[in-house]
């Protein structure tokens, strides 16, 4: 049996074969005892098949929508208010970032200018290392500052560094008082917080209202769509 | 059942217009899947991820038959898990016996309207035909499921499967051909209205 003959009684148990060939098979039939029983086995062998019972299916294979990915439609306001909430959210983080640094800040304007306080004056050495740093800053506001006559505050540090920064800013002295009026006026210079409390609190609000926004809108086309 | 407005619709996103060609064409669809893989659980998972796939790419159905379509779909559903079988073999889980052994037939999932002879008989014959089935080469055996199992012609199974009809035809020839030398190792054990016959007259 070959291949050719094989596909040929295939296709002529499917009913494959165009008519003419169909009649030349089945002279062929006739007379091909070993065709003929090739025939029936397969013959057999499709009708076995065909007797096999279909299971049916062990449950349903129904689709949901969180299989296949589907989001619920949104309100065309909702990309709105998502923005808003993140870019207030965003603002709000970075005002009481920058409220902080210029805090952490602060204290450096203090020990620079109250370099004559008493009670500094056996501080660390890394006090005595920030004090050149801290002399500039002041320096800038201390022409708005009354002139007081006030001693020069001594010291905490190395002569060296009193004689540099006498040089460099004349006007130190009068901001480097060792009095409590001094030290009073110069916290008062401390700069204030960059961003405003009632700012911080609006963008808090705004962050937050826009969350609860997006939450309902979101809970709202939930609950239509299904 | 409108089978086409049930596709424009679900190819417009709707999922309960696709739902009702789920449950129209499930039992076909896990059939062919259970005759591949030989595995009632494989063939579960296969349907499922085959109607998944269905869905996400219904866009991509451009008309002829849905049938051919969704069965193609489940093939290479079937392929992707005789893939990952390989490359993690599994043990499969079969209820003992009451000596402790491991059934030979999945006699315990018949239908439970039958008559025991009746399961006794089917389960030979089930048994014989998917021990046979199993070793055939894949590519036969998916034609074989298509052409024989589920009834589809020779056009819809090309198109399935995306061959020419001539290697249709040659696949299927050579795939009853051996099945038919498989199963008459079997001869014995089936019952007689099972038995295959032998010296049937040409008609």
């Amino acid at each position: 049996m070959n291949q050719r003959d094989l596909e040929l009684l295939s296709s002529y148990l499917d009913g494959q074969l165009s008519p003419s060939d169909s009649a030349r098979l089945e002279n062929r039939l006739k007379t091909d005892v070993q065709l003929a029983s090739v025939l029936n086995d397969l013959r057999a062998t499709r009708i076995l098949l065909r007797k096999l019972p279909a299971r049916r299916a062990p449950r349903n294979f129904t689709l949901t929508r969180k299989m296949v990915g589907q989001n619920p439609p949104l309100p065309r306001a909702y990309p709105f208010f998502r923005l808003a909430s993140a870019l207030a959210t965003l603002l709000f983080v970075f005002s009481f970032g920058l409220n902080s640094v210029s805090r952490l800040t602060a204290p450096v304007f203090g020990m620079g200018g109250g370099g004559g306080d008493a009670s500094q004056q056996s501080t660390e050495l890394f006090a005595a290392e920030e004090a050149p740093a801290a002399t500039e800053a002041p320096a800038t506001e201390a022409p708005a500052e009354p002139p007081a006559a006030m001693a020069p505050a001594p010291t905490m540090t190395a002569s060296v560094e009193d004689a540099l920064r006498a040089a460099e800013t004349p006007t130190l002295k009068a901001a480097d008082v060792g009095n409590a009026a001094g030290q009073s006026e110069l916290q008062k210079q401390t700069p204030a917080q960059l961003v405003p409390f009632t700012w911080q609190v609006v963008l808090g609000v705004v962050a937050v209202l826009s969350a609860l926004l997006m939450l309902l809108m979101r809970g709202i086309a939930i609950s239509r769509w299904r | 059942m409108n089978e086409q407005a049930l596709i424009t619709d679900a190819q417009n996103g709707s999922l309960d217009a696709f739902n009702t060609l789920v449950l129209h064409y499930q039992d076909s669809v896990f059939n062919t899947a259970l005759r591949i893989l030989g595995d009632d659980d494989l063939a579960a998972d296969a349907t499922q991820d085959a109607f998944i796939s269905a869905f996400k790419s219904i866009t991509t159905f451009r008309g002829g038959s849905f049938k051919a379509w969704l069965m193609r779909t489940v093939t290479n559903a079937c392929y992707d898990e005789l893939r990952r079988q390989k490359r993690r073999p599994t043990t499969p889980l079969e209820p003992d016996t009451d000596d402790g052994e491991e059934m030979d037939s999945p006699r315990w999932l018949a239908d439970p309207n039958m008559t025991p002879d009746q399961k006794a008989e089917a389960d030979e014959v089930e048994h014989a035909i998917q021990h046979c089935l199993d070793n055939l080469p894949l590519e036969f055996k998916t034609v074989v499921v298509m052409a024989d199992i589920q009834g589809m012609d020779y056009i819809e199974v090309a198109t399935s499967i995306r061959v020419p009809l001539g290697t249709i035809k040659s696949r299927l020839a050579r795939a009853r051909l051996r099945l038919r030398e498989c199963l008459q190792s079997f001869e014995e054990l089936l019952p007689a209205s099972y038995r295959l016959e032998e010296g049937m007259n040409v008609s």
